[in-house]
């Protein structure tokens, strides 16, 4: 049997590839339908973490009332297959947000499915992110070619967010999670939550959830919603107009987020009239570049072993950054020198 | 021995033989035509059935709407081919049965039994436009073939019955249109009127 040449493959590809975009907005569908029995995950909400040696990620912190201090709600990158990240360097960052953060909150949520459900949890296709993961996480390199499947359904989530039709319905979904999260963790919604400051930590693809969701979670809580993007695949979605503040952090080494500057029209500076470039100009957009980063991985933002000239490493810039953000000290940010 | 799905792959990559195929002594494939365009229809309802699910409609009222868009669709493209036999028939002195120009305009349609992608986020606009061409050139292959015609003439026998159509449509078709969708508005449950937002039944 002869193999299959390279055009057949590179048009099976194509195909898959259109075909799990055309199942990807379905789950976000059917939940807005009421099609599902149980539509939320509510286990999931309170995770536990995957990292024996990071306790201290889901370690509760001290029960802080509104006002008091910070709720951070960290939305993870594309890798992730459900509310707790296997990514090591993840955890650490949350570990470390919370050490800095001592009179804050930091949640984590899934944001890539508006019904909280882990891939690997109880799915159709819960077979084969199964076996996805244990690619990822093999340290094989031909083997991770398998485990990118995760992050490439994840990244369909993410132009569901960012897609017109679609994507009021996955904010709203995903604001549902989060404000889920937050009660559940003491967060005072029926009791008045004015003057509460919601902190929406968006990584790589997250960002985009977090922009899509927060006007949903201003009006749901009443709290002042702030929205970081963390090197965000960030669209010009129109949820930026309504966060108090929107913030997006850069490494200067981050080709994954100058390719999706090009990719959504409505970033392109041409475009005056995109949310983008309006909240640019109202002045509630800013980005700022933290430092020498890279999206992900050695040299990324979480890099705890690649280090900037004033001695700290990327990983400490990036908690330097965002805990200065989230406890509104924004005058001057400690970006790297 | 050319099988239906011979046929279909041979339309998508513009054959014309496909098309010829379709009209040779004793084919068994006319009605090919039809089952092509009804399931080009299920696809594109389910492209784009978000409607359908922003009024939440149940699962068998959502099941039982796309077979009735796909009915709809079915009618519009008798309408179309129709108007296309019209046109050549008076325009070319092209004459062919009726039946024929339905059967290979019919397989023409192939392109759009891909239009369940539409459903893919951000890239569903581009998807159906490039579907829309596809199937427009297929059209033109296929009416080359069935009536001889060169390319030129092709593209106004399809220009020409597609304007046929919509006239149609907008006048003599107009309550015709118009019961379609209300049967559909009815089998989906959903109550719409232009000032309220569709609120659906369960």
């Amino acid at each position: 049997m002869t193999p299959p040449d390279p055009g057949t493959i590179a048009l099976v590809a194509l195909g898959a590839l259109l075909v799990m975009g055309a199942l990807a907005p379905l789950e976000t569908l059917g939940w807005w339908a009421g099609w599902y029995d149980d539509p939320v995950d509510e286990r999931a909400l309170d995770p536990v973490s995957g990292h024996p040696d990071e306790a201290a990620a889901t370690e509760p912190q001290a029960v802080s009332a509104a006002g008091d201090g910070p709720w951070v709600v960290f939305l993870t990158g594309i890798h992730a297959v459900g509310t707790v990240s296997h990514a090591r360097r993840e955890a650490r960052l949350v570990a470390r947000l919370r050490a800095a953060l001592p009179h804050g909150r930091v949640i984590e949520v899934f944001p890539y499915s508006v019904t909280n459900r882990a891939l690997t949890g109880e799915r159709v296709f819960a077979g084969l992110w199964r076996w996805s993961l244990r690619a990822k996480l093999s340290g094989r390199r031909l083997a991770q070619i398998g485990g990118f499947l995760i992050n490439v359904r994840n990244l369909w989530q993410v132009l569901v967010s960012a897609d017109r039709r679609y994507g009021p319905f996955y904010s709203r979904g995903s604001a549902e999670l989060i404000v889920r999260s937050l009660r559940r963790r003491g967060f005072p919604i029926d009791d008045g939550a004015a003057g509460a400051r919601v902190v929406l930590v968006g990584y790589s693809g997250g960002a985009q959830v977090a922009a899509g969701a927060a006007p949903f979670v201003r009006d749901r809580t009443g709290a002042e919603v702030v929205v970081v993007s963390l090197g965000g695949v960030l669209s010009a979605d129109p949820g930026l107009l309504d966060a108090e503040r929107v913030w997006h952090l850069v490494g200067s080494a981050d080709r994954v987020q100058r390719l999706t500057s090009w990719m959504f029209p409505g970033r392109w500076r041409l475009l005056s009239w995109s949310p983008w470039n309006v909240a640019r100009h109202r002045g509630r957009l800013r980005s700022v570049v933290i430092g020498p980063c890279d999206h992900t991985g050695i040299d990324g933002y979480l890099d705890e072993e690649a280090f900037v000239a004033d001695g700290r490493s990327y990983l400490d810039v990036t908690v330097d950054v965002l805990a200065a953000i989230a406890g509104g000290e924004t005058a001057r940010l400690p970006v790297a020198a | 021995m050319t099988t239906p799905l011979d046929l279909v792959l041979g339309a998508l990559a513009l054959d014309p033989e496909a098309f010829q195929a379709l009209l040779g002594p004793g084919a068994a494939h006319q009605r090919l035509g039809l089952a092509v365009v009804y399931l080009a229809g299920l696809s594109m309802a389910v492209g784009q059935s978000v409607a359908l699910f922003a009024a939440r409609v149940s699962p068998r009222r959502f099941a039982a709407t796309l077979a009735v868009q796909a009915g709809l669709f079915l009618a519009a493209f008798l309408v179309w081919a129709l108007s296309v036999w019209w046109v050549a028939r008076v325009g070319f002195d092209a004459a062919r049965p009726l039946r024929d120009v339905v059967a290979v305009v019919g397989l023409a349609y192939a392109p759009q039994l891909f239009g369940v992608l539409v459903l893919a986020p951000y890239l569903g606009g581009p998807l159906q436009a490039a579907l829309s061409v596809w199937t427009l050139l297929a059209t033109l292959v296929a009416a080359s073939a069935v009536f001889g015609l060169t390319l030129g003439q092709a593209i106004t026998c399809a220009a020409g019955g597609w304007l046929l159509s919509q006239l149609l449509q907008r006048t003599l078709g107009r309550p015709v249109v118009r019961v379609g969708r209300r049967v559909r508005a009815w089998v989906a449950g959903i109550e719409s009127t232009p000032a309220n937002p569709p609120e659906a039944r369960r």
